[in-house]
């Protein structure tokens, strides 16, 4: 089974003829992390959802270790760990209960199951929680739990979607080093999906960004951002209505980059080498800045350039702000 | 073996759920006696004293049947909203991508049905008892009584649960409450048929209910034919078989995605 998962020309269209996934092909490596990325109804989890076999593909094939998800649902079922978005656990039983409920439903007889829910209590770290009814678990937790649900069975393939949306950083670290471990001690493939670009950086190998149906950009991190190329300059302008004299002012220096009002934004192939020449000539311009900052592409800006947009409430604290320039470059003129 | 074992680990969840929850229990349990007393206390001397009301010993005899049947019904609705639920929080999704059977998922959902009829149906009856009713039948009797609950507490599960595959939303389900309370109320669920007239006892002659509801009464009020039982029984049961043909098209059509 050299592909944890395959699909061809995926495609799902709902009723009146809107074509969520529209043609989408994958290959996912056996023993892989893979980031499956896209803007909400961009057709991420009704990709997820076929793969799954909870939703019927209209079109194209798919399979799942190794098994077709129409054809072959039951072993496909059978291969995989869902841990799907909501963290879907009953508040009023336990965490030692759901674990035990969840063994049985896989086919573990007592003693196994017993076992394996007090060893998959102890991994995730809640053994100590583990007679207490769900309700009063924190977020954290509830994933964790979750995660551990889906381990039960020892599947090939997990998936993981958005695990760790609504996590405070502790938390979500927690959970990356959990799928991790998941990752290289037990070889199990992970598919993941994200809206959290960092999260994709930190833990994917390779990833794709689906858009509109289709998928628009596939490769390692490494080689999309390397892609994408050059840093990105960002002049916060102290007037707003100056944007037009500024993009005017730095034209020649690098290609202009789609930017929020009051900013202006600017591909530099050159990179800090020429920020000097940039204040000069906003100095020149009689344009005052209120901060320059020079970052180094990210997934995001990948994300930006294949999708024209960027992902809504994601902070990516991977700039590099290149010493003294932000906020300190404020150079009034005049 | 195995999707016995998933039925069975499905229904004690339904059952935890239910018993853990008081808002679940509690209206299933509580409004059929509060209507019993209500109606026993009004129409302590309705036999006897309402022209066409039938021989019994007392209106506490006669209301039992009516408490069951509402209680079970309640208990429909509140295990299609648990469905429900499951749907709306992703424990749906889960069991569906596991290798759990289709049947245990619906019926461990029903399993738990049944067991919140059974316990409905002995304490509405011992509390009864307590106060002074009497079964007429005795232990056949109860037996005929708790049989007819357990078909009609799959059939109203399995109503609520088909609700809950439709629209996937609790509150639709619970929005279908009032429905149930009609097709309650426009029976001989409280009143004999005999005691009827005009429209109203057309509704109530064409109201399955009624039937379903007689055919308990007799076993506990005493003179039961067995052909009313049967009636009863038959009736039950292909509700239940309709309700349950329903759900298991609804699933199919939920998990293939068709809406």
């Amino acid at each position: 089974m050299p592909f944890a998962v395959r699909t061809e020309g995926l495609e799902r269209e709902f009723k009146g003829g809107i074509r969520a996934v529209d043609g989408v092909d994958l290959e996912v490596s056996t023993g892989e992390v893979y980031g499956f990325l896209g803007p909400n109804g961009a057709g991420k989890s009704t990709t997820v959802r076929m793969l799954t076999t909870l939703l019927r593909p209209t079109g194209g094939v798919a399979f799942v270790a190794g098994h077709d998800v129409v054809r072959e649902a039951s072993a496909v079922r059978e291969s995989i760990g869902v841990a799907l978005q909501d963290a879907a656990i009953d508040p009023f039983m336990t965490g030692r209960e759901l674990l035990r409920l969840q063994g049985v439903l896989h086919g573990l007889r007592r003693p196994a199951g017993k076992a394996r829910a007090a060893e998959l209590l102890e991994r995730v770290g809640l053994t100590d929680a583990a007679d207490r009814r769900v309700g009063t678990y924190s977020g954290g937790m509830r994933r964790r739990l979750d995660l551990a649900m889906a381990l039960v069975h020892e599947p090939r393939v997990m998936f993981l979607d958005e695990p760790t949306t609504g996590l405070d950083p502790t938390s979500r670290f927690a959970l990356w080093e959990e799928v991790r471990r998941l990752n290289s001690e037990a070889g199990t493939t992970v598919f993941l999906t994200t809206q959290y670009l960092e999260e994709a950086d930190q833990l994917a190998g390779r990833v794709s960004i689906i858009d509109d149906g289709h998928i628009v950009a596939e490769g390692t991190p490494a080689a999309l951002k390397a892609e994408i190329g050059d840093p990105t300059l960002t002049v916060t302008l102290q007037r707003p209505e100056d944007a037009a004299t500024a993009e005017a002012a730095l034209e020649d220096l690098g290609r202009a980059a789609p930017s929020e009002s009051g900013r202006v934004c600017l591909r530099l192939p050159d990179g800090a080498a020429a920020l000097p020449e940039v204040v000069r000539r906003l100095d020149m311009a009689g344009v005052p800045a209120a901060g320059l900052d020079i970052a180094q592409p990210t997934l995001d800006d990948v994300f930006l350039v294949k999708t024209g947009r960027r992902l809504e409430g994601d902070a990516v604290d991977e700039e590099e702000p290149v010493a003294g320039a932000a906020e300190a470059a404020a150079p009034s003129s005049t | 073996m195995t999707s016995l074992r998933q039925t069975g680990a499905l229904a004690w969840r339904s059952i935890t759920g239910v018993a853990r929850l008081p808002q679940a229990w509690f209206p299933a349990l509580f409004f059929p006696l509060v209507l019993m007393a209500i109606f026993t206390g009004s129409f302590a001397n309705a036999p006897g004293g309402i022209p066409g009301f039938p021989p019994v010993r007392s209106f506490l005899d006669f209301a039992i049947a009516g408490a069951v049947l509402q209680g079970v019904l309640i208990g429909g609705t509140t295990a299609g909203a648990a469905f429900a639920q499951d749907i709306e929080g992703g424990f749906f999704d889960r069991l569906v991508a596991s290798p759990t059977s289709r049947v245990s998922i619906l019926a461990g959902r029903l399993g738990g049905s049944v067991a919140l009829a059974m316990v409905q149906g002995l304490l509405f009856v011992g509390i009864a008892v307590i106060f002074g009713a009497r079964i007429e039948n005795g232990l056949p009797g109860l037996l005929a009584v708790l049989v007819i609950a357990a078909l009609l507490a799959v059939a109203a599960g399995g109503l609520g649960i088909f609700l809950a595959l439709r629209s996937g939303s609790a509150e639709a389900v619970q929005g279908t409450f009032p429905l149930f309370l009609i097709l309650l109320f426009f029976s001989s669920a409280f009143f004999p048929r005999e005691t009827m007239d005009g429209w109203f006892r057309a509704v109530a002659d064409a109201n399955p209910i009624s039937y379903v509801v007689e055919g308990m009464r007799e076993q506990i009020v005493g003179g039961a034919q067995a052909g009313s039982t049967l009636v009863a029984i038959a009736i039950t049961a292909g509700l239940a078989v309709l309700a349950l043909t329903g759900c298991a098209l609804a699933f199919r059509r939920r998990v293939a995605g068709v809406s």
